[in-house]
This record gives C-alpha cells, structure tokens and sequence, in this order.
C-alpha cells in the first residue's frame, strides 16, 4: 500500500484494485488526541495536588514541578507520536455494501460494516475539535460489543457529506451501476455523469425543540436539584455550627469539607452535564430518518435510520408532574447501556404534545383510531379505558397504588406497557421489533396464580416487563404477542428502507 | 374465573420434549465435585482444629448436598423444550418456573457447549443468541445428535425466516 507524502489527504487518495477509494483522516487529528492525554494528565494531577494542600506548597517549594513538567512533557509527546503514526496507518474507504476502515500500529485491524446494517450515524464535535472544525463521524451497525465504526476526525463538510452519502448508500439509494468504477480504478465516465457528486443531503424538517428554559427547570426539578439542596443545607448547618462556637474551625476545615467538597462537585458535574448534554435539543424528521442534535460545548448530531429504534420509554419523575413534562428515552441496538445517557435520549424534557410527537417520529401509526387516547390513557391514565388490560386483582393488597395503573394495551402494531402511580413510565415496542418474550413465576407469584411477563429488547435503557398479570392474561399475551410479532416482522419494511 | 384452567406454561396444543436423564447424572456429579469436595476440606479441617464447632461447615456443606441431590432430578425432568412452526419454547423450573418464546427469525447465532462430563455421557447444551442479551434461551442437556440436529435446524428455519433487527 503507498502511504504517499503526509500533506496530501482524503478525499484524493489512493485507490485499490477493488474500486475503493482510501482516504485519511484530517492531518490535525493528532494534535486534537495528544490534547486529550494532556488534558487527562493535568486533570489527574489537579486532583491529586489539590487533594492536599501543604504537601504541594512543600513540592512547588523544593523544586519538584520541574520534574512533573519534564515528565507531562514527555507523556505529551509520546502520545502526539503514537498518535501521528496511528494517524499514518488509518485509512478508510466507502464501498457499496460497507464501510472499511484499517486502523492500528502494532496490531491492525480491518474492519467492515455493513451499510445494509447501519443503525444510526452521529456527527460528535468535541470541543477542541469544534474549534477547529472538525468532527468525528461514528457508525452504529447492531453488534454485541463495540461494533462502533468511529472516523475521527474529519472536516465539518466532509463528515456530513459522508453522512448523506452513507444513509443514502444504507437506504438503498443506488448510484448508478455497483461497479461504478472501472477495474484500473478510475471512476467511469456515466458514473460519474449519473451520480451527481457529492450526494445531496435528505431535506429534515424540524419537530421538536427544547428551550434553555425548560432545560434548567428539568433539572431543578430532579435528583440533582434534591441533592443539592441537601448539600447547601449541610454547609449551612456547618456554619451555623462554626460561628454559634460550637465546633472548631480547623475541624469544619479537615473533616467536613472533605466531605462536602466532592459532594458539591458531584452534584455539579451530574447538573452540568445534564446541562451541557441537553442545551440546544432539537429533533427533526427526515426521509433518511430521525436526526437528533444537542450539545453546548460538544455537540453531537445523530441519525437514526428508520424503523432502529427498537423501544421507548416515557417517565414523568414526580417532580415534574406539576409541570407535565416527560422524558423519552429509547434502544437502539448497538448504543448499549455502556455509551452515555446522552446518546439514548430521544427527548431530554418535553410537555405533553412534544412528547406524543416523539412518540409519533418513532410509531407514526399506533395502530388504534384514537393513537392520541390511547397515548393519553398510557401516559395519565389508569382503570380500563382505552383498552388497557390491567393487572391481577389478587395482588391489589400487595401493590395497592398501582393495582388500577398498572397494566398493558396491545395496538395492531405496538404493546404498550403502563405502570407507577407516583413515577410514571410507559413503554412502547413495535411488535416487529420483539426479539423474544418471557414468562416467569416465582413462589408467592405462583400461590397468588399470577406471572411475570417480560418481553426481550436489545441493550438499552428501556426493559419492557409487567409484573403480576393473571395466569389466562398472561398465556392470552405470550401467544397473541408472538404471533402478531411475526405478522409484523413478515410486514416489516427491507433494511435497505428506500427500497420497495 | 377461568384463570386456573389455563397454566401459561403448558399452553394447549404444545409437546414438550424432555432432555437427557443424563444431564442428571452429570449435575450431580459437578455438585458431589463441588459440594463433597468443600465438604471433605472442611472436615480435614476440622480434624485439625479439633474444634466442634468447626464440623458446622461440612455439615451444612453436606446437607447442602443431599438438597442438591434429591432437586436436581426434579430440576432436570422440569426441563423441556418445543419446536413450533415459527418459535422455539423452552420452559425451567418447578419452584421459580420460566418460559421463554424465541421467534426462528430473531435468532443470531446458535452455541452448542459440551464440557469434559457432559462429553462423556454424550450430551451437550444448546444456546441460541437474539439481538437482546436478555434472551435467556438455552437448553442444557440434549443428546449430542439431537443437540447438532436441532442446531442445524435453528439454522436454517432462522435463515429462511431472517429479518432485519
């Protein structure tokens, strides 16, 4: 493979015998991934140092900084040189069926992954890379562990030149002829003449936004907020205490604010980055799906293709009540539980109609006349309206908040599943995208005749299950929901979703 | 009420299929390894110590034992499993009782694990992957052909029936 001078870069690589055209990542990747071990390292000793103060003053004293700045120095720069080589040898290459991508210095790698699987495409700009407009475009096709294609980093226009093309590719959207380019690896005259370069992005068309407002109200109204009420109490109490004279000074100092002080960065760190993760949230609709972009300082822009969201969730913790707002959470197969919360948030804070409309981007027919009744009932509701079956009678003395609440409806093309008095939660999952069901029973669930149904979804936050159900309810659901799951997997639109 | 007439775990119109008694066999060993193992430790110990109160732990090691003997045929015989047209049923537990549907077209990819026992009493256990890691779906204890028989089967009904995610 001819690596060619350092300063000529994608899109004008090389190309190999198979038709694919290999480029480089941007030549200032390096830079923006030896910034991050030298952030890591800074961070690492801030903490450290500050950790305790005298021995530091002592250190700063003796002169030891000079060997802690040598060796940063050197942390630096071995990182900026494993970082230039691995820039060196990582190449990648869009093809019609997949994605490639070699990367790896001691150990290379060659990766494939397969656009007909793609599950959602997300453009992340770091901050340093924002600055220099960059971005890092990650792949989600659905594997078990890390199946993640990350490109990182590439200029702003190309990484969203590339995500028009790689959804285009995925939907099936055909250029021309497969071999559009020739054996001896220039692309052909009608190809190109076909094809218009580079490929137009899907139009969107904005849906839903979250002002700053709401952000900052969401988050006052939560965990977060409680704790942190508690941790200005606890520093109010200590000085109360410090200035009525009845605890020392210097012991406020070494005892409680060592606990106070991470406690009060905790607290602010979970409320920034619920800030910063959810600033600026916006969801639009597309032909090539639903884009979801969000983010202060780092935004990230996703695209999930259509018909990858396999479950949502919809909470209304019960602070937010009052308010009416909930949140919508979702599985994509691939994102896991392990990629930040961010990731998985189909909609950070919304009211009542944002959050039907969400519903709607992901199931834009329920499957009932009245889709928003039935939403409604789920969502607010309890008793038998609408539909819902609800739970067994004979555990209402076990659960007797949630013994009306708690139950399910089942929808031509969806299960709905209800429950909580107090935290409310609804989950949604399209029957073409049950992956299997379970039925279970314990000791006291087996005197009481009921059964525990849960039905299977890929790793995500969103586990559908419903407790308690009565024996005939339940053998009616497992049968009925596997059959009608396979008339829908049977009805399901092609992987390739243009096409057809 | 009807509720007591229909048992979800046995639904109408379903045969399950028990596994191998051998699988038995092979559980109790693995816990007499385990259990009588620890237990005789114990004892040495307790030997040594020559306190009384040390014979506690191989006692309730072995007591341990004799549940695990007289549960493991009765956990063993609960086991079954069915083939249906579309979905693959398999049902545990006397005590704390599942049921588990894998649709053939939502399946991955099938595992058929046999350790050094199981090989020599010539069973092995089947394991079929979806794309959710919640899918608890494996059947311990099949006869090695019968285990490769249904593998390739598994196969090529969730071949013929695959679908997107």
């Amino acid at each position: 493979m001819s690596t060619g001078p350092v300063g000529e870069v994608a899109p004008s690589g090389t190309v190999t015998e198979d038709g694919l055209e290999w480029r480089r990542m941007h030549p200032v990747t390096p830079v923006i991934r030896s910034w991050k071990a030298f952030a890591g390292i800074i961070a690492i000793g801030a903490w450290r140092f500050t950790d305790d103060f005298s021995t530091t003053r002592d250190f700063v004293a003796d002169g030891g900084w000079r060997f802690v700045l040598a060796g940063v120095g050197v942390v630096v720069l071995v990182a900026a040189v494993y970082s230039a080589l691995a820039w060196r040898v990582t190449r990648f290459a869009v093809g019609e069926e997949a994605v490639h991508l070699n990367s790896g210095i001691v150990f290379r790698q060659q990766r494939q992954a397969r656009l007909d699987r793609l599950q959602s495409v997300d453009v992340v700009r770091p901050l340093l890379a924002r600055l220099a407009g960059l971005s890092q475009l990650t792949l989600e096709v659905a594997g078990a562990v890390d199946s993640k294609v990350e490109l990182a980093f590439l200029k702003d226009e190309e990484a969203v030149a590339l995500r028009a093309e790689l959804l285009a590719k995925a939907a099936g959207v055909r250029r021309a002829a497969p071999a559009g380019l020739t054996a001896e690896g220039g692309p052909t005259a009608d190809a190109v003449a076909i094809v218009p370069e580079p490929v137009e992005e899907a139009p969107e068309r904005t849906v839903i936004e979250v002002p700053v407002r709401r952000l900052i109200g969401s988050i006052a109204l939560s965990g977060v907020a409680v704790a942190a009420v508690l941790v200005i109490l606890g520093l109010l109490g200590t000085l109360v205490l410090t200035f009525t004279g009845r605890v020392d000074l210097t012991d406020v100092v070494s005892g409680n604010l060592v606990v106070l002080v991470p406690a009060v960065l905790g607290v602010a760190s979970v409320a920034w980055s619920r800030f910063s993760g959810g600033y600026g949230f916006r969801a639009a609709i597309s032909p090539d799906g639903i884009r979801l972009s969000r983010g202060l300082l780092e935004t990230r822009a996703q695209t999930i293709a259509p018909g990858r969201i396999q479950a949502i969730e919809l909470t209304q913790p019960l602070l937010w009540r009052k308010a009416g707002w909930w949140r919508v959470r979702m599985n994509v197969a691939g994102y896991g539980m392990a990629t930040e919360e961010a990731s998985t948030t189909l909609l950070p804070v919304g009211d009542v109609d944002e959050t039907l409309l969400a519903c709607w981007l992901v199931l834009p027919d329920l499957g009932t006349e009245d889709a928003v009744g039935a939403l409604t009932a789920a969502m607010t509701g309890s008793g038998e309206a609408a539909g819902f079956t609800l739970i067994s009678r004979r555990v209402r003395f076990l659960s007797p908040l949630v013994y009306r609440r708690n139950g399910f409806l089942v929808t031509e093309r969806a299960l709905v599943l209800r429950h909580g008095r107090l935290r409310r939660v609804v989950q949604i999952v399209p029957h073409e995208r049950t992956q299997s069901l379970g039925l279970d029973q314990g000791v006291l669930a087996r005197a009481l005749k009921v059964a525990h149904f849960t039905l299977h979804s890929v790793a995500g936050p969103v586990r559908p299950a419903i407790q308690d159900l009565d024996l005939d309810v339940a053998h009616r659901l497992m049968q009925d929901q596997a059959a009608r799951a396979r008339q829908a997997r049977a009805l399901d639109r092609p992987e390739r979703w243009m096409e057809r | 009420m009807s509720a007591t007439d229909v048992s979800p775990f046995s639904p109408p119109g379903v045969d399950f299929t028990g596994v191998s008694d051998a699988l038995i066999k092979v559980r109790v060993i693995l816990s007499s390894i385990w259990l009588g193992g620890l237990a005789v430790v114990g004892a040495v110990i307790a030997v040594l110590t020559k306190a009384a109160w040390v014979w506690a732990f191989p006692a309730v090691l072995v007591a341990f034992l004799l549940w695990a003997l007289w549960l493991i045929p009765r956990q063993v015989r609960a086991i079954g499993y069915a083939e249906r047209d579309d979905d693959l049923l398999i049902r545990k537990g006397i005590l704390l009782r599942s049921m588990v549907v894998v649709p053939y077209g939502r399946m991955q990819y099938v595992d058929v694990n046999a350790g050094p026992i199981a090989r020599s009493v010539g069973i092995a256990s089947l394991q079929m992957h979806t794309a959710s890691a919640s899918t608890d779906a494996s059947i311990p204890g099949l006869p090695a052909a019968e285990a490769a028989r249904l593998r390739d089967q598994l196969a090529s009904r969730g071949e013929s029936r695959r679908s997107g995610l």
